[in-house]
C-alpha cells in the first residue's frame, strides 16, 4: 500500500523555503570564526543523533532530518525545523536544548553535548549550507479526484434524455442492468416536489389543480408547477434552513449562559433573501465573507454562525483568554471551511492535516484572514441606497442639525442606549478629568470625541493617551481602571466604590499625546449586552453617573468646564424651551434603531493582530509569523496580504479566490449540497468532506458536469453564472426526480439504496416540515416571511438556562424557521426529530427514529389543538357532512382521499368521538412523516 | 438504509466494482458491508482514525436502533451509573487530604499563582472539615461526607485528575463530552451508540436531572453531539416524566386506542407500496415502544413499593426538602438500573440561577456554608445508593462513576471565604464492575494544587470508561465531518492500574 505520507510530504509547499534559503545562502559569511563546514561539523552529529529514526525509510513524526528539504519542511507538527539564519527560531534547537517541555530529543536520552548544538546554531545562523543538495520548487500537488479543476464532461448520448442528468444516471444504471423505474403518480410528484422546494406540502387546491392540469398536458403541468414553487417566498425558506443548518446558525452563544443574540435574524433574513432572488452563489459567499466592503453588512453573521464562550465566563486568567480567542477563531475557519471549501481545515489547528494537502501554516494562514473579526454585534453596513442606510443617514443629518441648535446653549446629553454621550463646547487641552460625584461607578468604557474626527476615539490607550485615576485597582482590586481605555466592552469593567464619608471620590484623568479638539464624551457600563443580546429578566441598565469634566489648562491648572448636572438641571433650568429640542432627538436615536442599521449580531470587527504559527495548536506557543492567505493547494498562498492589510480587505482578498472558478471545490461542494437536498444523498455521501476521508462520487462526471454548469451555464438556458436556481430547477425537472419512489426486486439487489437512482429514494421529512405542514392543514400557517423570530423562551437570568414557557400558543403558527433557533436547547416537540444542536458543524441532519418523537407527535398540545382545528375546518367545509370531512381531512394531511377501507374504519371514530382523533392518526403516519 | 459514510473510500470503490450490495429485501446494513469487506480482508489496511486505528462502528439495525450490540471485549460491567456533581467539589475538603494546608494555613502560597479564574488569590487555608482515616484501608475523609466516608474500601479514587478548562460549561462538556466546544455527543450516548440495550420497554440511557434544573451545559452533557437523536440521555427525574408521556386529559383511552388502530392501519397500507422499508419499520416499532413507555415510566417513577426501610436509608424524610427529591432520583437511578437501562446519569447540582444562588458545589465565597448544604443533600442519599447496589449484588454488573469537572484551590480568593476552580488536581471515584475496591490511584501534589503522580487527564478517565464497558475508545467511532470522531478525540490511555 502506497503509504499516505510518504504522498503527503510531497504534496507540502517547497518553492518559498526555497525563496529563503537562497536569499540566506547569499549573505556575507562572518571572516572572523572558522566557517562552518556542513561535512566535517554537522553531518556527524546528524547522524549521531537524528538519522536513525528522521531518515527516507523511517521517518518518525513524519520528519526528515537526511535531507536540507526535510529539514525547511518539517514533520507532521507542521513547524520548519529549522529556520535558516535564525537558530533562535529553529524548533530543532528548541527541542534538542529541551526548551519545549512535550517534545525532548533525542528521545529518553540526555540533551547531546552543549558543544554540538552550538555546532548546529551557528551552521544555522550562517545560512544552513548543505553542499550538493539543491531545493526545487515544487508546487503542491495531489491526485485526489476533488482537488483537480473541474473539467465539464462530455454528456452520454441517450435516446429521451433531454435532461443531461437523466443521460449520466442513465449511463451509470444501465451499468448495472437497471433502469429508472416508472414515472410517480403526480399526487405524489406534487406533494415530493412542493417539499423539496418550499417545504410545505401542497394544498387540497392546488393539488386539485396540478391534477386537472396534469391531464391535459402533463409536461407544461409540470413545468408550471416546478416555476410557481420557485417563484414563490417560501422557497427561500426552505433552501435558507439548509444552509443556517450547515454553519449551525443559532441565535444564542451555546456555553454557560446561552445568551441571546441580538437582532441575529437579520442575517437569516439576508438568506431568505439570497435564495430568492437567486443571488448568484458566488456572490453569495462573497457578501457572507466580506459583505462589510459590498453592502451587505448582515451578511457577515455568517462569520460568527458558531458558539462562543463570552469573556464573562472564560475566566480573568491570560492563557485563558488568549485559547478562548483561539477557540473562536476555529468556529470561524470550521464555518468556512465545512460550508464553502468542503475540507476539514480544523484538523490542521494542531499538526498538519492527516489525510489532506493542508498544513498547520495554512490553517493560520486562513485565521490570519479572518483576525479582524470577533462574536459579537454591530450596526451593519448597507448599500448607500439600502433603505435602513438612507434612513439612518437622514435621521443622523436631522440630529446634527439640532445639535447645532443646543450647542448655542451650552452642554447636554444624549442615551444611546448602548452608552450616554455628553456633548459640550469644543476645547483645546493636553488633559482632561472627570471627577465623579457617586461613591460607585461601574464603566466597561470612556470615550473621548473630537468635532474633526467622529470615528476617533481619543482616549484609547493605544493611542499614545496616558490614563490615570482613583481607584485605579477597583473594586476587590479586581475591576482595574485600565479597562475604561482598553477599547473591549462589556463585562471586564472598571468598578470602583468609596465611602459615602471619604475624601476622595473616583475619578479619572487622561493625558493626550498633544493637545486636542474634545467635544464629547460617552460612557458605558455594559455596551457589549446591549449590543449583543436581549431577552435577559433584567437587562444591564445604563445608570447615570453624575461627574463633573474639568480640562487642563496651558498653565497646567484645571479648569471646570461641563458635568451632568449642569447640563441637565441647571441649563435646563435657566433655558425651558431646550427640553423640546433635546426630546425630538431622544425621539430621533429611538426611531435611528428601529429604522436604521439595528445593532446585530453579525460580529464585530477589531485591529487584526499580527498571527503566528501555533505549535500544537497552543496559543502558549506561537511560533513563525504568518501572512493571511489561502490554501496553498489552491494558489492561495500568496494574495498579496501582509499582517499589515486591514482586516477587510484580507476577507475580501479571501472571498475573491474563493469563488474563483479555479478554486474547484467551491462550485463542486454546492452543487453537491444541492443534490443532497434533492435527492437525499449527495453524489458525494460526506457533504462536507470532499477530502481523503470523505466518500467517493457516485457519478463523478457528472458531478462535473454539473458544477461546470454551474459556474457556466449552457447558452440556451439563459441562466446566469453561478444561478442556484439553474442547478435546482435542473435536477427537479428530470427524470431521475419525477420516477416513483416503490422499490422493485431488481432494484433492490443491485443497489439497495438507490445511489444509482432506480427510484426517488423515500426519506422522512424534517421537523419544520411535519410542523409547517401540520399548521398548513389546520389554516393556521401566518405564511409572513422574516423578521424578529417568535420566541417560544422565556426571558432569563443571565446565567439560567433558557425554560420553554409556550411553545403552541398562536403566535408560534409561523414557520418553524421562524422559531428562536437557541443552541442546544429542546423545545420540547419538534427538536426530537434530529434538529441540530448548533453545536458542531453538521453538513446534514441524521435521520433517526426516538420514541420521545412519537410521545411528542401523538400527546403535546401543539399537535392535540391543531388536530381539533384540522377537524373543525373540515366539519366547516363540509357543511358537518360527517364522510366527507373524513375525506375532507385525508386530503388536508395526506394529499389524497381515503380508500373505502379506510372510510370504513375511520367512521366509527368520527361517530363515537371527535374527527380529531382521525386526524391525528394521520399527522402520526408514515405517509405523512415521509417524503413520497 | 445503511449510511453511505459508513463505507470506506477504498471499501466503497470496491462496491461500486464488484457490486456489492447484493442482498435482497431489508436494505444491507453497515455489519452486513463490514463484515463482508473484513472477511475479505478488503479492510485489513484501509486506517481510518487519525491515530490509524480500524474503527468498530456498531452496527445498527434501522428496524431497532436500541437492540443490544455485543461490546469489543468481554468485560463484567454491563451498565453505569454516572453520578455527576456540576460546581466542582473541593477535592482538599473532601477525598484528597494534604496536611500541609494545616500547617501553612494563612500564609501565602509558595510558587502559586497571583490571579486565578476568578482573580487575584488569598491565602493558604486548611481544609475546612477534619479528616480522619475510614474504613480498612484506613483512607483519609473528611467530615463533611460522612455517609460516603463509611464506604471507603469499596471505591477506586483517583487523585491525579485534571482538565484543560477553568470554566465550568466548558469543564462539563470535557468530562461528559470529551470536547470543550460545544455539540459532541456525551460519553453516555456514546456507549448507548456502541451497546443498545437490554431494557425493551424503557429508553436506553436516562439523565436524571437534579431538582432544581439542568447544569451548566444543559443538554450537552446527556445530548447525542452528531450521533443520531436515537441516542440521546432521555431526560425525567423522580417528579417529572418526560415530555408529553401522557395521554392528554381531552383524548379519553378509548379515543386514543382508536387512534392507534387506525395508526396501524394507515402504516400497514403504507407499507404495503413498501414492503421490508426498514426505515418505516423502524417507525413503527418507535411507537410500539412509546406505548410501552407510557406504561413503564410511570411504574418506574413510581416509588410507593418501596419499603420503609428503604426510605429512610436513603433519606427521603428528615432532611432538607432538597434532599428528599434527590433521595427519591436515587431510589429512581437503582429502579432504571434494575430493569436493565444501559446509562443512568443522575446530577446532583444545577445552574446557579436558582433559590439562594447555590445551587451546585461552586463555592466562591463562603464555601463552609455552601459546601455544608450541598453535602447534606448529596452524602446520604448517594452513599444509600451505592450501598443498596452493593447489597443487591448489582455492583457486579454496575460500573459506578462519580466525577465532577474540576477541584478547587488549596488558597482562598481575595474574599477569603471562598475557593476558586482548581483544573490542575481533582478527584473522581469508581466502584463497581470491574474496578480495584479500596484503592487510590495518582497524587496530587503536597497541596493538592497539581497532579504530581500519575497525572490522568479527562480523556485518560473517559478512556477507561469506556474499557470499563468493554469498548475501545480508539475505535468506537462515527464518522462526522470528515474525521472518525471518537469520545477521546486523539487522545487518551486507558489506566491500567485501576482495572481489577
Amino acid at each position: 500500500m502506497l503509504s499516505l505520507r510518504n504522498m503527503m510530504r510531497t504534496n507540502l509547499p517547497k518553492y518559498r523555503w526555497m525563496l529563503i534559503w537562497m536569499s540566506m545562502a547569499i549573505l556575507p559569511l562572518s571572516a572572523t570564526a572558522q566557517q562552518i563546514e556542513f561535512k566535517r561539523d554537522i553531518a556527524p552529529i546528524l547522524e549521531r543523533h537524528c538519522w536513525d529514526c528522521h531518515n527516507a525509510e523511517s521517518h518518525e513524526g513524519e520528519l526528515r532530518l537526511d535531507t536540507l528539504g526535510g529539514m525547511l519542511e518539517g514533520g507532521g507538527s507542521g513547524i520548519a525545523a529549522i529556520i535558516p539564519g535564525k537558530p533562535e527560531q529553529s524548533y530543532l534547537i528548541d527541542v534538542i536544548s529541551h526548551l519545549d517541555p512535550d517534545l525532548k530529543m533525542p528521545p529518553e536520552q540526555e540533551k547531546i553535548p552543549a558543544m554540538e548544538i552550538e555546532l548546529l546554531k551557528r551552521w544555522i545562523k550562517e545560512g544552513a549550507v548543505w553542499p550538493g543538495q539543491q531545493i526545487i520548487a515544487t508546487d503542491i500537488q495531489s491526485d485526489h479526484w476533488a482537488f483537480q479543476p473541474i473539467k465539464r464532461s462530455q454528456v452520454p448520448s441517450f435516446k429521451n434524455a433531454e435532461n443531461p442528468i437523466d443521460a449520466f444516471l442513465l449511463a451509470s444504471l444501465k451499468r448495472q442492468g437497471l433502469q429508472f423505474s416508472k414515472p410517480a403518480k403526480p399526487e405524489d410528484l406534487i406533494r415530493r416536489v412542493s417539499i423539496v422546494l418550499t417545504g410545505l406540502m401542497p394544498t387540497p387546491e392546488q393539488t386539485a389543480h396540478f391534477l386537472t392540469a396534469w391531464n391535459q398536458d402533463a409536461k407544461q403541468a409540470y413545468t408550471n408547477l416546478v416555476n410557481q414553487l420557485m417563484n414563490s417566498p417560501h422557497f427561500g425558506e426552505r433552501w435558507a434552513q439548509h444552509w443556517l443548518d450547515v454553519i449551525r446558525w443559532a441565535e444564542t452563544n451555546g456555553s454557560e449562559a446561552n445568551l441571546y443574540r441580538k437582532n441575529a435574524w437579520v442575517y437569516r433574513d439576508y438568506v431568505v433573501r439570497a435564495f430568492n432572488d437567486d443571488k448568484p452563489y458566488n456572490q453569495f459567499v462573497r457578501e457572507q465573507i466580506a459583505g462589510d466592503s459590498l453592502g451587505s453588512g448582515e451578511a457577515t453573521g455568517f462569520l460568527v454562525s458558531g458558539p462562543h464562550v463570552p469573556a464573562a465566563t472564560v475566566g480573568r486568567e491570560p492563557e485563558a483568554i488568549r485559547q478562548a480567542r483561539a477557540d473562536r477563531m476555529d468556529e470561524v475557519i470550521q464555518t468556512v471551511g465545512a460550508s464553502v471549501m468542503g475540507v476539514t481545515i480544523g484538523c490542521a489547528r494542531c499538526h498538519n492535516h492527516k489525510f489532506d494537502p493542508i498544513s498547520l501554516k495554512d490553517y493560520y494562514a486562513l485565521t490570519a484572514i479572518f483576525q479582524d473579526v470577533e462574536f459579537g454585534g454591530r450596526e451593519p453596513e448597507f448599500a448607500s441606497d439600502h433603505p435602513r442606510q438612507r434612513r439612518g443617514e437622514d435621521l443622523l443629518a436631522q440630529i446634527n442639525e439640532l445639535r447645532k441648535q443646543l450647542l448655542a446653549y451650552g452642554g447636554w446629553e444624549e442615551d444611546w442606549g448602548a452608552y450616554r454621550e455628553l456633548h459640550f463646547p469644543a476645547v483645546k487641552t493636553k488633559a482632561i478629568r472627570i471627577r465623579f460625584k457617586t461613591v460607585y461607578v461601574g464603566l466597561d468604557e470612556l470615550e473621548v470625541f473630537g468635532p474633526d474626527n467622529l470615528r476617533r476615539n481619543l482616549a484609547l490607550a493605544q493611542s499614545g493617551t496616558k490614563l490615570s485615576g482613583f481607584p485605579e485597582a477597583g473594586i476587590e482590586n479586581r475591576n482595574p481602571l485600565h479597562r475604561v481605555t482598553d477599547g473591549e466592552y462589556g463585562t471586564m469593567a472598571w468598578r470602583a466604590r468609596v465611602a459615602k464619608e471619604a475624601d476622595q471620590y473616583p475619578f479619572i484623568q487622561l493625558d493626550f499625546e498633544n493637545p486636542r479638539l474634545v467635544d464629547r464624551l460617552r460612557l458605558s457600563s455594559n455596551r457589549e449586552y446591549y449590543y449583543d443580546t436581549d431577552y435577559l429578566e433584567k437587562m444591564p441598565t445604563l445608570p447615570r453617573y453624575e461627574f463633573d469634566m474639568d480640562y487642563q489648562k496651558e498653565d497646567g491648572t484645571w479648569q471646570p468646564w461641563v458635568g451632568t448636572w449642569y447640563v441637565n438641571k441647571k441649563l435646563n433650568q435657566e433655558h425651558p424651551d431646550r427640553q423640546k429640542t433635546l426630546s425630538v432627538i431622544q425621539n430621533l436615536i429611538t426611531r435611528f434603531f428601529e429604522e436604521g442599521p439595528q445593532p446585530s449580531f453579525v460580529g464585530r470587527f477589531v485591529d487584526p493582530q499580527v498571527t503566528h504559527v501555533l505549535l500544537r495548536g497552543s496559543p502558549e506557543s506561537p511560533r513563525d509569523e504568518v501572512y493571511p492567505a489561502g490554501l496553498a493547494l489552491f494558489d492561495g498562498e500568496d494574495l498579496g496580504l501582509t499582517s499589515e492589510t486591514p482586516g477587510a480587505d484580507r476577507r475580501l482578498a479571501f472571498a475573491n479566490w474563493i469563488t474563483h472558478e479555479q478554486t474547484p471545490l467551491t462550485a463542486r461542494v454546492m452543487v453537491n449540497r444541492i443534490w443532497h437536498h434533492i435527492f437525499g444523498t449527495g453524489i458525494v455521501a460526506t457533504t462536507g468532506d470532499f477530502g481523503s476521508a470523505g466518500a467517493m462520487p457516485s457519478h463523478p462526471e457528472l458531478l462535473d458536469w454539473l458544477s461546470a454548469e454551474f459556474m457556466n451555464p449552457s447558452e440556451h438556458t439563459k441562466a446566469k453564472n453561478w444561478s442556484m436556481h439553474h442547478m435546482i430547477r435542473m435536477m427537479v425537472m428530470s427524470k431521475a426526480f419525477r420516477q416513483a419512489s416503490t422499490p422493485n426486486p431488481k432494484g433492490l439487489s443491485r443497489d439497495s439504496n438507490a445511489r444509482l437512482l432506480w427510484r426517488f429514494p423515500p426519506k422522512r421529512v424534517e421537523a419544520e416540515v411535519i410542523r409547517d405542514s401540520i399548521l398548513l392543514a389546520s389554516g393556521n400557517l401566518d405564511q409572513q416571511i422574516g423578521g424578529r423570530s417568535y420566541r417560544i423562551h422565556n426571558e432569563k437570568k443571565t446565567y439560567a438556562q433558557w425554560e420553554v414557557i409556550d411553545n403552541h400558543g398562536p403566535h408560534t403558527w409561523r414557520r418553524m424557521l421562524y422559531q428562536e433557533r437557541m443552541r442546544r436547547v429542546d423545545d420540547g416537540i419538534f427538536t426530537a426529530f434530529d434538529f441540530p444542536d448548533c453545536g458542531q458543524v453538521r453538513a446534514k441532519r441524521p435521520v433517526s427514529t426516538t420514541p420521545l418523537q412519537a410521545l411528542n407527535l401523538l400527546n403535546s398540545p401543539f399537535v392535540v389543538e391543531q388536530t381539533k382545528m384540522i377537524a373543525q375546518r373540515a366539519l366547516a367545509q363540509t357543511k358537518n357532512d360527517q364522510q366527507a370531512a373524513i375525506e375532507y381531512c385525508f386530503t388536508l394531511i395526506l394529499g389524497r382521499k381515503p380508500d373505502s377501507e379506510e372510510i370504513t374504519a375511520c367512521l366509527p371514530i368520527a361517530k363515537q368521538g371527535d374527527l380529531a382523533f382521525i386526524c391525528r392518526a394521520l399527522i402520526n403516519s408514515n405517509e405523512f412523516a415521509f417524503l413520497p | 438504509m445503511s449510511n453511505p459514510e459508513n463505507v470506506t473510500r477504498l471499501g466503497q470503490r470496491l462496491l461500486d466494482r464488484r457490486n456489492f450490495l447484493g442482498t435482497a429485501g431489508l436494505s444491507a446494513s453497515g455489519l452486513a458491508l463490514t463484515s463482508i469487506l473484513s472477511a475479505e480482508g478488503l479492510l485489513a489496511d484501509t486506517p481510518q482514525t487519525a491515530g490509524g486505528k480500524q474503527p468498530i462502528r456498531p452496527a445498527i439495525d434501522p428496524h431497532n436502533p436500541y437492540a443490544e450490540r455485543k461490546s469489543h471485549f468481554e468485560v463484567p460491567a454491563k451498565q453505569v451509573l454516572v453520578i455527576y456533581l456540576p460546581g466542582a467539589i473541593s477535592h482538599v475538603d473532601t477525598f484528597d487530604y494534604k496536611p500541609a494546608l494545616i500547617k501553612l494555613h494563612g500564609q501565602k502560597p509558595p510558587n502559586l499563582p497571583k490571579v486565578t479564574f476568578e482573580g487575584p488569590s488569598g491565602n493558604i487555608a486548611k481544609p475546612f472539615w477534619d479528616f480522619r482515616p475510614h474504613g480498612e484501608t484506613g483512607k483519609m475523609v473528611s467530615a463533611l461526607l460522612p455517609n460516603l466516608a463509611k464506604q471507603v474500601d469499596e471505591f477506586c479514587f483517583i487523585h491525579s485528575m485534571t482538565t484543560d478548562t477553568s470554566a465550568h460549561p466548558q469543564g462539563e462538556n470535557f468530562m461528559n463530552t470529551g470536547f470543550t466546544m460545544e455539540g459532541f455527543p456525551s460519553f453516555g450516548s456514546w456507549v448507548t451508540y456502541a451497546l443498545g440495550t437490554e431494557a425493551h420497554d424503557l429508553p436506553a440511557f436516562v439523565a436524571i436531572n437534579d431538582p432544581r434544573g439542568l447544569a451548566r451545559s444543559g443538554k450537552n452533557n446527556f445530548g447525542n453531539g452528531f450521533l443520531p437523536a436515537a441516542f440521546q440521555g432521555t431526560d425525567f427525574n423522580a417528579k417529572n416524566p418526560p415530555n408529553n408521556l401522557h395521554r392528554p386529559k381531552s383524548i379519553s383511552e378509548n379515543a386514543d386506542q382508536g387512534t392507534l388502530e387506525l395508526l396501524k392501519r394507515l402504516n400497514a397500507r403504507h407499507l404495503r407500496k413498501y414492503p421490508n422499508d426498514a426505515n418505516l419499520a423502524g417507525r413503527i416499532a418507535s411507537y410500539e415502544l412509546a406505548g410501552r413507555m407510557q406504561m413503564s415510566v410511570p411504574e418506574i417513577m413510581d416509588l410507593s413499593d418501596e419499603t420503609a426501610a428503604t426510605l429512610t436509608a436513603y433519606g427521603v424524610e428528615g432532611g432538607s426538602e432538597l434532599r428528599g427529591q434527590y433521595a427519591q432520583n436515587c431510589i429512581l437511578a437503582r429502579r432504571l438500573l434494575e430493569k436493565g437501562v444501559r446509562v443512568v446519569q443522575l446530577f446532583n447540582g444545577s445552574d446557579p440561577s436558582g433559590g439562594n444562588g447555590v445551587t451546585n458545589w461552586d463555592s466562591h465565597s463562603n464555601i463552609l456554608n455552601t459546601h455544608a448544604m450541598q453535602a447534606e443533600i448529596m452524602d446520604q442519599p448517594t452513599a444509600a445508593l451505592l450501598a443498596d447496589l452493593k447489597q443487591r449484588g448489582m455492583l457486579e454488573s454496575t460500573l459506578v462513576v462519580f466525577a465532577t469537572e474540576f477541584g478547587r484551590m488549596p488558597f482562598l480568593q481575595s474574599n477569603g471565604t471562598g475557593r476558586d476552580h482548581n483544573p490542575n488536581a481533582f478527584t473522581c471515584f469508581l466502584a463497581g464492575a470491574g474496578v480495584k475496591h479500596g484503592f487510590s490511584f495518582g497524587e496530587s501534589d503536597e497541596f493538592g494544587f497539581k497532579a504530581a503522580v500519575n497525572k490522568t487527564s479527562a480523556y485518560d478517565f473517559n478512556a477507561t470508561l469506556l474499557h470499563l464497558m468493554g469498548l475501545d475508545h480508539e475505535r468506537l467511532t462515527f464518522y462526522h465531518n470528515g474525521l472518525e470522531r471518537r469520545l477521546t478525540n486523539v487522545h487518551g490511555h486507558v489506566i491500567s492500574d485501576v482495572i481489577a
